[in-house]
């Protein structure tokens, strides 16, 4: 045997060994599994986070009480560093090590990549972090749903009040260039001039941009009574702000879901006082009503627990319900049936978390409550009843 | 070296493989790609399929940079015209898939011509900035051509469909993709053995010597854009189908980089280096993963991921550039050299 | 329709402030590229380092600002002195694209470091520059622009000052000029190196704690860079009063591109401004032509 050929049945060898695959695991078929690509780091890191924790602790909760009808849950997540790709590269290993039934995506744009794959599966219920209008779709997006109301919803709640507040006001909307904020900004213009609201600018930053001197010169021009952020989680907010009182406007100044953590209005410290803008939650200190659900996490985690804490947990909450309504009837896990069993919840007691029963008809859940930030306290206060969309 | 490999004829010099061995090793590979599929999973199927999209966008790229020496940092956003494309055709005149990618090619190759048009002027670092500003132009197109690009939201792909089949899982994409691949690798690796080819060669090591021995500067400069940009419109195009999506957020700046490092630490100026920089670089974000978990830090350590990612990414670059500026590649025909000589050892 | 001159006004000034901003960062680069012919990509986030360093030193450590400001920037210069040793010289003699490479790389890293030690959230920095609103006639100018723009003035001034009477200073012009002949003059060439270096650095820092202070910090701030880019290819990339006269410029024309545009034509107007010189003044306004040799 010449070397030759000693090699050639060596790479052989090799060759066939590295065909090997890689195996399946099967999960436990009594589990009902939460998969989720979870921004635990990256820009979107401290909503990732508080996600993770909430969907966490609803899930001990449960298991702790037994499971939903015997079965138990279990949470499989991997970080997702708020990017398509890794969102997507996850989603595929956690669904082929585990058989999913319920996932957490971190991004619109990880939702509307998905889409088409959980159409295909009809095995997964989805929500995420995202409220864009755009998934608001039961036709196109059936398997997806929102834990809250859609950007334009928000806005909605939003002008609502303005309108209740000071009929005839001028309103000017300040987004950022990308998906996320220029979503709502056309049907919310058609939203205010139904109100009777006049929208005297609508000035859009680019993304990650640093001096916005410009955009405030404009602002000044228009002197609007009320200004609405919307597609940023903080800057420039605090930037715009501050000069406008520089400038001796008094606007008001307003923002959605994103801006309105705690953490993070507080970083805006003086200037933050009087900001106000829609929540559909309760804020994790709000012991106002009788809400067991937020005594129950606040038990749990003696820490003040942001806002995105309360969605996962919410989320969870959701996708445990509509999964013990599909068991109780006796039907499969598909993901039409899941989706069904979420729209047939009517005045749903989610134990506080949402101040009123909730009802889920399409893919949102179209209520809100207007706060307002008091520096002095480090809260955020209601100033006004729970508004539900029709 | 290969030993005992006489060469009787031109034909046969030229020849890509030429020896018995080499067929063999080449059989194997074609059985392992066949088998591959019905052996893994769908999270490996989807790895792949993504790898032979990067592979074809990294041959298009290092056509231009590594063989042509115009460096590029646009190459994402001729990926992103070449999905557009496809995406924007198949919603108007529904072209079946097979015409859409090449016309998708055929419009990137156009663009690329333009972009190109500036090297008359500068060479270089110029180019370089100069393709930046390309990219961003063409982000702008996408963004706010809202009648035809859709704007922020973007455009939805339906599945590709050849022979009435919709190639709507990574295990049906990847008999499409595989294929494409092979033939985007072979149509390069053919176009450095004819004279197109060596002009680029010649452009890159001296472009003025290349002037004076009579290659016509511009016509080269803008056919290796053109060549190019028609890779990376491929390559945009099958990602159109492969993720169903496309927004102007798909193709940003960052995934020019990632192509550039691709192929940097693959090795600049080599097709097999190309597929293993491709490769490589694709591995890594899920190789990182697997490492996170193994270490011995707290739970605490899945929030470090993304900027660990970003780390390693930069560090890739410099330290290939630093100690191995040939790549991947080197190490890879180093390792060759060895064992071609084992035992005997020179 | 009546031109609306004060919102000229008003955005001009705020042109002015930025393109103030943009000519201290494109002199960092330029400094860098003189010395050492590095085209620096990293110079964005050389700027952003900076700016986190500031911020470390104040919150983390609790400095006043007075001493926070400094303190940032002597790390950050000898932070770009270490770049300069162990990315920079190991790549001496070779193409100025792999060079060019390097830095981009070097990009990467130092986004990625800042966010493993300040995680990825934007930050604010600490109150330096003094409150009130500032009214020129009637038009409004940002407190922080307007004293932003005077200590870049005068930053810009002791920059140009100390090259032309400290040694080092002169050293550095020798260096840029002919290395040649400044090995044959007795300067420590390598060590001119880390210098320029270090300088840019600290320059960087300095204008990264004033885009910090005007816009708040963060991992993406990198992407001023990227204008800055567009300023010193349109000046001149070794020529130091064509990164002045070309920040402002640009800062102005991104300005009122925003103004009267709106704020997505921001950065398509630079990009065409550079696709422009490209075409029309390839080597910048005031940069020498380089003259390739066989």
């Amino acid at each position: 045997m010449n070397i030759h050929t000693v090699k050639h049945w060596l790479a052989g060898a090799v060759v066939a060994s590295m065909l090997g695959a890689a195996g399946i695991v099967h999960a436990d078929e009594k589990e009902i599994v939460i998969g989720g690509s979870i921004p635990m780091s990256g820009v979107f890191s401290f909503a990732g986070i508080g996600i993770h924790a909430g969907i966490q602790d609803y899930v001990s909760i449960v298991n702790e009480a037994g499971g939903i009808d015997g079965h138990m849950l279990r949470y499989v997540p991997e970080d997702s560093g708020y990017k398509v790709d890794a969102s997507v590269a996850a989603f595929k290993k956690i669904t082929s090590q585990n058989d999913v039934d319920f996932y957490y995506g971190d991004s619109t744009g990880f939702s509307k990549t998905i889409n088409n794959e959980l159409n295909r599966m009809n095995s997964i219920l989805m929500s995420g972090a995202s409220f864009a209008s755009e998934l608001n779709d039961p036709e196109k997006y059936p398997y997806q749903f929102l834990v809250g109301p859609d950007y334009t919803e928000m806005f909605g709640i939003l002008l609502r009040h303005i309108a209740d507040e000071s009929p005839g006001a001028k309103v000017a909307f300040v987004y950022s260039d990308s998906e996320f904020g220029r979503d709502p900004i056309e049907t919310s213009r058609k939203t205010a001039e139904d109100l009777g609201l006049k929208v005297v600018a609508e000035l859009m930053t680019p993304p990650g941009s640093v001096d916005v001197s410009t955009e405030i010169a404009k602002m000044r021009r228009a002197r609007p009574d009320y200004a609405i952020f919307h597609g940023y989680i903080l800057a420039p907010i605090p930037e715009f702000i501050e000069q406008a009182r520089k400038m001796g406007m008094d606007t008001k100044f307003m923002g959605t879901f994103w801006t309105m953590d705690n953490s993070t209005v507080m970083q805006m410290k003086d200037v933050a006082d009087g900001f106000m803008g829609v929540m559909p939650y309760r804020y994790y200190y709000d012991d106002s009503e009788s809400a067991p659900m937020l005594e129950k996490i606040r038990e749990m985690r003696p820490d003040y627990q942001n806002v995105p804490y309360i969605q996962g947990f919410l989320s969870a909450m959701l996708y445990a319900e509509s999964a013990r309504r599909v068991l109780a009837e006796g039907k499969e896990m598909t993901a039409q049936n899941m989706k069904a069993a979420l729209n047939s919840l009517e005045n749903f007691d989610t134990g506080g978390l949402i101040g009123v029963p909730i009802t889920i008809r399409g893919n949102s859940i179209p209520v809100g409550r207007i706060y307002q930030a008091d520096v002095s306290q480090g809260k955020m206060l209601p100033v006004s009843d729970w508004i539900i969309l029709e | 070296m290969r030993i005992g490999t006489a060469k009787f004829s031109y034909r046969h010099d030229e020849a890509l493989f030429d020896s018995r061995t080499q067929y063999a090793w080449l059989a194997i590979l074609g059985l392992g790609l066949v088998a591959f599929p019905f052996a893994v999973n769908e999270y490996w199927l989807y790895l792949a399929c993504l790898m032979a999209i990067n592979i074809g966008s990294a041959a298009g790229l290092n056509i231009l940079t590594g063989y042509t020496g115009l460096v590029s940092l646009g190459h994402a956003a001729f990926m992103g015209v070449g999905a557009y494309t496809v995406a924007v055709l198949q919603g108007a005149v529904d072209l079946p898939v097979l015409p859409n990618l090449l016309a998708a090619g055929a419009v990137t190759m156009v663009a690329g011509f333009i972009v190109g048009i500036p090297s008359l002027r500068v060479k270089g670092l110029y180019l370089a900035i100069a393709t930046i500003a390309a990219s961003m132009i063409l982000h702008f197109v996408f963004s706010n051509w809202q009648p035809v690009t859709g704007g922020t939201a973007g455009l939805m792909v339906n599945p590709a469909r050849i022979l009435g089949i919709d190639l709507d899982t990574s295990f049906r994409f990847y008999w499409m993709v595989m294929p494409i691949t092979l033939l985007m690798l072979l149509g390069a690796a053919n176009l450095f053995r004819t004279r197109i080819g060596r002009a680029f060669i010649a452009i890159r090591d001296r472009d003025i010597s290349a002037e004076v021995l009579g290659i016509p500067l511009l016509r080269y400069k803008l056919l290796s854009f053109g060549i190019s940009s028609f890779y990376a419109g491929v390559a945009g195009g099958l990602w159109a189908y492969f993720f169903r999506i496309i927004t102007p957020e798909s193709f940003p700046l960052s995934m020019s980089i990632f192509f550039l490092t691709a192929i940097i630490v693959g090795g600049m100026g080599s097709l097999l280096g190309s597929i293993l920089g491709a490769a490589f670089i694709t591995m890594v974000p899920e190789a990182l993963k697997l490492i996170v978990g193994w270490l011995p830090i707290s739970a605490d350590a899945t929030l470090i991921l993304s900027p660990v990612r970003t780390i390693v990414f930069g560090l890739l670059i410099i330290g290939f550039l630093i100690f191995e500026p040939l790549g991947l590649q080197e190490i890879w025909r180093r390792t060759q050299r060895f064992f071609h000589l084992w035992p005997f050892r020179s | 329709m009546e031109f609306d001159w004060l919102f000229f006004a008003e955005i001009t000034l705020a042109g002015l402030g930025t393109g103030g901003l943009y000519a201290l960062t494109a002199l960092a680069f330029v400094i860098i590229f003189k010395s050492t012919g590095v085209v620096n990509l990293a110079i964005g986030e050389m700027l952003m380092l900076g700016a986190y360093l500031c911020f470390g030193f104040a919150v983390d450590f609790g400095l006043p600002i007075w001493l926070a400001i400094p303190a940032a920037i002597v790390v950050g210069g000898l932070a770009g002195g270490l770049i300069e040793r162990l990315t920079i010289r190991p790549m001496v003699g070779e193409s100025p694209i792999s060079t060019f490479m390097i830095t981009v790389g070097l990009a990467a890293v130092l986004v990625g470091l800042v966010e493993l030690v300040w995680t990825a959230a934007p930050r604010r920095m600490p109150a330096f520059l003094p409150d009130e609103a500032i009214f020129i006639g009637e038009a409004f100018v940002p407190s922080k622009v307007f004293y932003g723009f005077f200590v870049t003035a005068l930053l810009i001034a002791i920059v140009l000052l100390v090259f032309r009477y400290w040694r080092g200073g002169v050293a550095l012009r020798a260096t840029a000029f002919d290395q040649a002949a400044a090995y044959s003059m007795g300067i420590n060439v390598p060590r001119v190196f880390s210098l320029s270096w270090i300088v840019a650095a600290m320059i960087a820092t300095m204008a990264g704690i004033l885009v910090g202070a005007v816009g708040g910090i963060s991992p993406s701030m990198g992407i001023f860079g990227l204008s800055v880019l567009v300023v010193v290819i349109a000046g001149g990339l070794d020529s130091v009063l064509g990164a002045l006269v070309a920040g402002l410029a640009i800062g102005l024309i991104e300005a009122w591109a925003s103004g009267f545009l709106g704020g997505e034509f921001k950065i398509v107007a630079t990009f065409m401004i550079l696709i422009g010189v490209l075409m029309i003044r390839p080597y910048g306004l005031f940069g020498t032509r380089e003259i390739e040799r066989l």
